[in-house]
């Protein structure tokens, strides 16, 4: 990210004036790429933005130039089901490092293990490799996503390169039970449970961080009573609200003490998440655009000419980002917009 | 060259410079939007008798209409998406909903609220529990106004993870279903991964899901279909959807179902309407103020046509039997879209539509200019002379007349009053249920289904009553409340109970329902129980298809009981399963029963030694090889154990153990198709006297084309090319005939391709007519090894120019498009590189000429002329080839600068479906076509041919979509320009108002003219015209298919010589009668010239009429053959027969059924 000399120069001015010094032990450092993976709890905190803007503002005014993308997919496992379009998990793997590789992250985080955890009678990979394992029951599905995620770590690690830094495993938080027609998850949360023990030994394999959002928000004490709070609004889905928490926690969980300013929506810290929002939506279109079959898939030879639209998005990705980096500024400094 | 027929693209290449220009650009340039004034529009409508059409919105307020619903204030809500096909970078998602209100009932909406405008192509809304569903792209939201203003101000993901890779396939079409359920759809390009409180589902490729709101439940129902874009629920809850690309009108569709186009399919289920126009959108027109005629009736728009088609159903065992009858209503405005119909609160029908010159988007430019982002028409039909409906006021009706609206006349009515009911306090709601009074002049048995639909409504399905309607003495009743248990049945303890009763029901449908409801639950005996629904009715294919499926879905439950025996009532049941799983299970219990006789039908019999040939041991094939060979085995199971035995040695590469030298036994046989599998069989297995043998039957092909063909298949077959020298042989015998140094050409490439691909040229330099009748170069392109080979030793010689010419357009169109082959076969044959694309001017030009001196008339003749080859591939309104995609409407949906570039350019815009994939084996040999259905054994392709390639998957090295048409570029290459201008101009007239719009009048569309003969000048006179309705052996008939309009042109039927100067002319064609009775046809022609026979016996007709009414009388139900004389001498040409009974009592026969 370029910015303007001249901002850069005030803001540092500005921001010496702050307590924080960048610390080489931070999580979050200046110019960090921070890559988000996992399901579909990671592909909707895009929608939100608390994610990003709970990191960005842990992180402090020290820490310059971080980006986030995030390449969250509804219904992914570890094997890339979600990301194989026409083709196998493996061409969905393989889809993931070309993304990495492009990216290259310096930090990234993982995300899965509810989706699995929840469906290890039915199956939840199309991977052959592994064909009628995912669902033969709790503990072979666990050892199918344990060697699973271990390849796909491997694979990201690869892709990233030398610059990745850190490594993050986020345990799923619980799911809820709302009552009424709704599901008892009492039997799916102990799942979870033993998919989170799984997880931490995993991170500690790998030597990447370990975030238990599991046993943070009470799944550990889950006793199947009817949530009178929920975070969710169908017992496994978060809500707005429920972001807010999940982000909080993630922050808590890597160490740091807190944003700086309070987690309340003030009018800058909205305008701050307006653009993330944006931002994210961008990517969205520039890493999933609509028409992929004919932009680069197998009726390319029709419409491949429009695909020349898709880099056209990374200026305008750009933009958003020196927007983010200018209402960041804003609502830790309380500087005016310029 | 003859200066006549100097190809056209050599003239256009005169005509502009020789370079070329991208599609998207040649297209800029071109006018022909048409009149957007909505007046233009209700000037080019006709409408269904009796009914008038309005304008009830238009755009600003509401463009480019993608699909509507009711709300239960009888309030239209529209999705609008101008930013289809695709969003660009940086543009805001800006599309809308917009609700639409008719305040004082006059069919005009005078009040326009924006609900939402931040959309991102949205494809569906359904505005129910207080807010509304909408398909956004990836994910359904749920909108809701929380403050009275009409506005959203709350946006949740409901449901988030439908796959993007097609803005036409998005999920869509969402419908409320008759329990209560929001039911969605996908195309067949969408890969959706959903995360659900109960666990991951997956649907990839087309289907339907459900899903239920208070659950949160979503699962797939059904998969298949390209474009589902239409569903309705008909009276009694069963589901009917459209295909906007497939082309079988109705579909009928049941739990687990799977139709054409779903991924990996092992097998598939037929549409209702084979070879009808595409729809988007399906509504049942129903209630006070339709006519009573079109109750019931289906309604389909056909965006391609601009028109509305209607289609009558009729029970047929567990399905049902479509009749497309008059369209509702049509139109000549191109841009007329209509892609969603719904009936309103008033009882009149309302029209979304789209509004574009351009529908589609993936042949014509994202970005093309005439693409319409901004008008969009809202339209209704209502019906003279008949009362509107007085429109309810549901929110403000009290529970009890809430509950009696669920037994309205009118089915807007009663699904509103059930949202309504969602609505309320479900306690109350159900004890209103309960006390409700039975309703007047409504079916008791469909009041009952009603009532359960409506507890299921509140999801607290009365699951008494639902088993008590289970018993009803009405069957659709018994289906419907089947399905209604459906949904929950693995958590209903008498579910298992109440199936099992109904599959053994009277009525095929609710067999179909038990076996579904079985399909859910977890009992151990589910199969043995579904097996039943097999027993004591005839099968047809959709009650087939269900027990085939619980088979293999609950394989695990029965699989390893059948090593004790037979774990089932019965043997055939045994046989049923064992074939629908296609492993070795079960093998030692039927080769008893095939011992001990008992399976004696032809059917049963090829049915148990195609399954032993598929799964059996080297044992078990030689048991069967013993049944065989036995004396009293009747030639008919000879045959069809021999078949059998060849394709496990070609498939599994497995023989009988035991001495094969028996196998001699057959080849005394005097039946031909006996011989022919024990001469393939004789080289498969290498025995000792086979080679000589079959060298003699080869070398006697002429005699039996059939044998001949056998003993080269034999020939191949022998172990260590042996057959080689043999084949040289023949190759550089120039004495010998084309065919048989072809052949052998063939046979030497599939057993040495190098060698063999050098030999060709020996043999094609000899062509007498420059083709290749044999398949020499489809030989060598479907093989990998021989392909460099060829384009190798072309390097080194010279080829006269038209064979040279036919395998240039034969490797253009293979799906490897190997272009060393192709340069090799223009400097070998000294063709200049045809040019395919036209520049802009070029293309201005044509377009100029195809709108001023194009005659479609001309075209249609051109069009059908052989050497095009267009009908051999393509059907239009169902007759003709399945190859390519039916025509149709090809005029009026494709612009008529993309119907020029497909005919020049055939590869650059491939329609969906019909893309070519290229199965290469791992021996090199490849075969290209399309996916017939494949399970874990085997792949099928069905090649341009029409032909289905069995491919063993363990043999199979590579598998991909291939980016070449089937279509060989070049065909339009021996046209005059003139010709040229009137095929285009033919084309582009399919679809549209006029004689090039395929009426829905039931023509009988296939024929087959009778070809010279000499029996027909010496016994015409003696016999008379009855000559040409008698099966003699040695005629020979050969296919044609009728015009749009629906007449057979005799001007192409062959002269055939009688008494003097006389030329007579013979056609004929056979239709299947389903009951004995009276069967009414119009015949329209120069009746004078002709005579009709119903098998032998003459059909009379009148004298001196051009039209006229007829009557059949059918003793004996089944297959009727009918056939049409004349003489030519006076001009004789367009002649017609229409059935004037519906589907259910008469359908065509296909020419394959002939």
């Amino acid at each position: 990210m370029k910015f303007p000399v001249l901002i850069n120069l005030l803001s540092l001015t500005l921001l010496c004036t702050v307590t924080f010094a960048e610390n080489s032990d931070s999580v979050i450092r200046s110019n960090d790429r921070v890559a988000l993976i996992g399901s579909t709890l990671v592909e909707r905190a895009r929608l939100y933005g608390h994610l990003e803007s709970s990191l960005h503002l842990a992180a402090g005014p020290d820490v310059q130039n971080v980006v986030f993308r995030n390449l969250g997919w509804s219904g992914d496992s570890v094997f890339g089901d979600s990301r194989a379009y026409f083709g196998t998990p493996e061409e969905g793997r393989d889809r993931l490092s070309k993304n990495i590789s492009e990216i290259k992250p310096t930090v990234v985080l993982f995300c899965y293990g509810a989706g699995e955890a929840m469906s290890v009678d039915q199956g939840w990979t199309n991977e052959t490799a592994t064909e009628g394992r995912s669902a033969d029951g709790l503990e072979t599905s666990l050892q199918t996503f344990i060697n699973g995620y271990q390849h796909l770590i491997n694979r990201v690690s690869e892709s990233a390169g030398e610059g990745l830094r850190e490594k993050i495993f986020i345990a799923p938080p619980p799911l809820e039970n709302h009552g009424g027609a709704l599901p008892d998850q009492t039997e799916n949360n102990r799942r979870i449970g033993i998919f989170r023990d799984a997880i931490r030994d995993l991170a500690e394999r790998n030597n990447g961080r370990f975030i238990d959002l599991f046993h943070a928000l009470g799944g550990d004490e889950f006793d199947g009573s009817a949530t009178s709070n929920p975070l969710t609004n169908n017992g496994l889905h978060y809500t707005e609200a429920g972001y807010r928490v999940l982000s909080r926690e993630i922050v808590k969980g890597l160490g740091y003490a807190g944003p700086v300013v309070a987690d309340e929506d003030d009018s800058s810290l909205a305008e701050f998440r307006k653009h993330i929002i944006e931002k994210n939506r961008l990517f969205f279109n520039r890493w999933r655009p609509t028409n992929e079959t004919y932009l680069f898939l197998f009726r390319a030879h029709e419409q491949g000419q429009n695909a020349k639209e898709i880099p056209m998005y990374d200026p305008i990705i750009a933009e958003e980002e020196q927007l983010i980096a200018q209402a960041r500024r804003q609502v830790l400094t309380g500087q005016p917009k310029n | 060259m003859n200066r006549d027929l100097l190809p056209l693209t050599y003239c256009l290449a005169i005509m502009g410079a020789v370079f070329t220009v991208p599609f998207s650009e040649a297209q800029n340039g071109l006018q022909d939007i048409p009149d957007t004034a909505f007046e233009a529009q209700l000037e080019a409508f006709s409408v269904i008798e009796g009914a008038s059409i309005n304008l009830f919105a238009h755009e600003p307020a509401v463009g480019n209409p993608v699909h509507m619903n009711w709300d239960k204030r009888g309030r239209l809500w529209v999705v609008s998406s101008p930013l289809y096909p695709m969003i660009q970078p940086g543009e805001a998602e800006t599309d809308k909903i917009v609700i639409l209100e008719d305040v004082d009932g006059d069919g005009v909406a005078e009040k326009e609220t924006v609900f939402a405008d931040n959309l991102h192509i949205p494809t569906a809304i359904l505005p129910v529990d207080g807010g509304a569903y909408v398909a956004n792209a990836i994910e359904v939201l749920f909108l809701r106004d929380t403050d009275g203003d009409d506005v959203a101000d709350e946006r949740e993901v409901v449901l988030s993870g439908f796959g993007t890779e097609d803005t036409h396939h998005l999920v869509h079409t969402f419908r409320l279903g008759p329990e209560g359920m929001v039911w969605i759809n996908q195309s067949i390009y969408i890969h959706t991964h959903l995360e659900t409180p109960y666990g991951i589902r997956r649907l990839l490729g087309g289907g339907m899901w459900h899903f239920r709101p208070e659950t949160q439940r979503a699962e797939v129902f059904m998969k298949g279909l390209v474009n589902p874009w239409g569903h309705a629920f008909d009276d009694w809850g069963q589901s009917f959807l459209t295909d906007g690309a497939g082309s079988n009108g109705i579909n009928f569709v049941f739990p687990r179902s799977v139709f054409a186009a779903s991924p990996k399919a092992a097998r598939i289920l037929p549409g209702l309407n084979p070879g009808q126009p595409k729809h988007c959108g399906l509504e049942v027109l129903t209630g006070q103020h339709v006519p009573d005629e079109l109750q019931g009736v289906l309604a389909a728009p056909d965006f391609r046509g601009s028109r509305i088609n209607l289609f009558k159903l009729t029970d047929d065992g567990s399905a049902y039997t479509s009749t497309q009858i008059a369209d509702l209503v049509s139109s000549k405005h191109r841009a007329f879209r209509p892609i969603d119909i719904k009936m309103g609160p008033d009882g009149a029908l309302y029209i979304a539509d789209w509004y574009n010159p351009i529908i589609q988007h993936g042949e014509v430019d994202f970005r093309d200019s005439r693409r319409d982002h901004k008008h969009g028409r809202i339209w209704r039909i209502s019906f003279d002379g008949r009362d509107l409906v007085e429109r309810p006021n549901l929110p403000a009706a009290s529970d009890p007349e809430l509950i009696a609206a669920l037994n309205s006349s009118e089915g807007w009515t009663r699904q509103q009053a059930m949202v309504e009911m969602r609505s309320r306090e479900p306690e109350a709601m159900l004890a209103a249920l309960s006390s409700a009074a039975q309703p007047e002049n409504v079916d008791p048995e469909l009041a009952k289904l009603r009532r359960l639909w409506g507890t299921q409504s509140l999801n607290r399905l009365d699951l008494a009553q639902a088993a008590q309607l289970a018993e009803s003495p009405n069957p659709k009743a018994r289906a419907g409340a089947l399905r209604s248990i459906y949904y929950t049945a693995a958590t209903n303890p008498d579910a298992m109970e109440i199936a099992s009763k109904a599959v053994s029901d009277p009525h095929p449908q609710v067999r179909l329902w038990a076996v579904s409801v079985l399909s859910q639950l977890d009992h151990p005996d589910t199969v043995k129980v579904a097996l039943r629904a097999l027993d004591g009715i005839e099968v047809d294919e959709f009650l087939d298809f269900a027990v085939w499926s619980i088979c293999r879905e609950h394989a695990a439950r029965w699989k390893s009981l059948t090593q004790d025996g037979n774990p089932f009532d019965s043997v055939s049941q045994l046989l049923f399963a064992a074939r629908a799983v296609n492993e070795p299970v079960g093998l030692p219990v039927i080769l008893n029963a095939l011992q001990a006789g008992k399976f004696q039908s032809n059917e049963a019999f090829s049915q148990v030694a195609d399954f032993i040939s598929k799964t059996g041991s080297s044992e078990d094939l030689n048991a069967l090889f013993e049944y065989a060979l036995a004396p009293a085995t009747p030639v008919t199971h000879q045959h069809h154990v021999l078949v059998a035995l060849a394709n496990a040695g070609k498939l599994r590469k497995l023989q009988p153990a035991g001495d094969k030298n028996r196998i001699s036994q057959f080849l005394q046989s005097d039946n031909t198709a006996v011989f022919s599998s024990a001469a393939l069989l004789s080289g498969q297995w290498n025995t000792p006297t086979a080679k000589k043998l079959l060298e003699e039957t080869f070398l006697q092909i002429e005699s039996s084309k059939e044998k001949g063909q056998a003993a080269l298949d034999g020939l191949v077959s022998l172990k260590d090319k042996a057959a080689g020298p043999f084949f040289d042989k023949v190759i550089r015998d120039t004495a010998r005939s084309y065919q048989l140094r072809s052949l052998a050409v063939i046979g030497r490439i599939r057993i040495s391709p190098e060698t063999g691909a050098n030999l060709a040229l020996l043999v094609l330099k000899d062509s007498p007519d420059g083709n290749d009748p044999h398949g020499i170069y489809n030989t060598i392109l479907s093989n990998r090894a021989a392909i460099p080979a060829f384009a190798k030793a072309l390097s080194k010689t010279t080829l006269p120019q038209p064979i040279a010419l036919t395998g240039v357009q034969k490797a253009s169109s293979a799906a490897t498009r190997p272009q060393g082959v192709i340069n090799a076969l223009q400097k070998a044959g000294e063709i200049k590189p045809m040019k395919m694309a036209l520049t802009t001017e070029e293309m201005e030009a044509m377009m100029q000429r195809v709108a001023n001196e194009g005659d479609p008339h001309s075209g249609e003749s051109i069009y059908r002329r052989a050497m095009l080859q267009c009908v051999v591939c393509h059907a239009i309104g169902g007759a003709g080839g399945i190859i390519g995609p039916d025509l149709v409407s090809i005029g009026s949906s494709a612009p008529v600068d993309y119907l020029v570039d497909s005919l020049l350019q055939p590869s650059v815009k491939i329609k969906e479906g019909y893309h070519t994939t290229l199965v290469t084996m791992k021996d090199g040999t490849s075969f290209a076509g399309a996916i017939a259905r494949e399970d874990s054994n085997e792949i099928v392709v069905r090649d341009a041919a029409g032909n289905e390639n069995r491919i063993p998957k363990s043999e199979v090295a590579s598998n991909f979509i291939s980016p070449v048409s089937l279509m060989p570029p070049g065909l339009t290459a021996q046209l005059r320009e003139d010709e040229f201008v009137d095929l285009v101009r033919f084309l582009s007239e399919l679809g549209k108002e006029g004689d090039f719009k395929t009426p829905s009048n039931r023509f009988i569309r296939s024929w087959q003219f009778l070809q010279p003969h000499d029996r027909i000048r010496d016994a015409i006179g003696h016999y008379g015209n009855v000559i040409f309705a008698e099966d003699f052996k040695t005629y020979v008939w050969t296919p044609i298919i009728s015009r749009v309009v629906g007449d057979l042109p005799f001007t192409e039927a062959p002269d055939l010589k009688g008494r003097g100067a006389n030329r007579h002319t013979a056609a004929r064609t056979f239709i299947d009668a389903t009951e004995a009775g009276e069967l009414r046809l119009r015949i329209s022609g120069r009746l004078d010239d002709l005579v009709l026979f119903h098998g032998e016996k003459e059909i009379q007709l009148p004298k001196g009429a051009s039209d006229a009414e007829i009557t059949l009388t059918i003793e004996a139900p089944g297959r009727q053959k009918l056939s049409l004389a004349g003489l030519k001498n006076n001009g004789l040409d367009g002649v017609s027969l229409e059935l004037l009974d519906d589907a259910s009592k008469v359908q065509p026969l296909e020419l394959k059924d002939f």
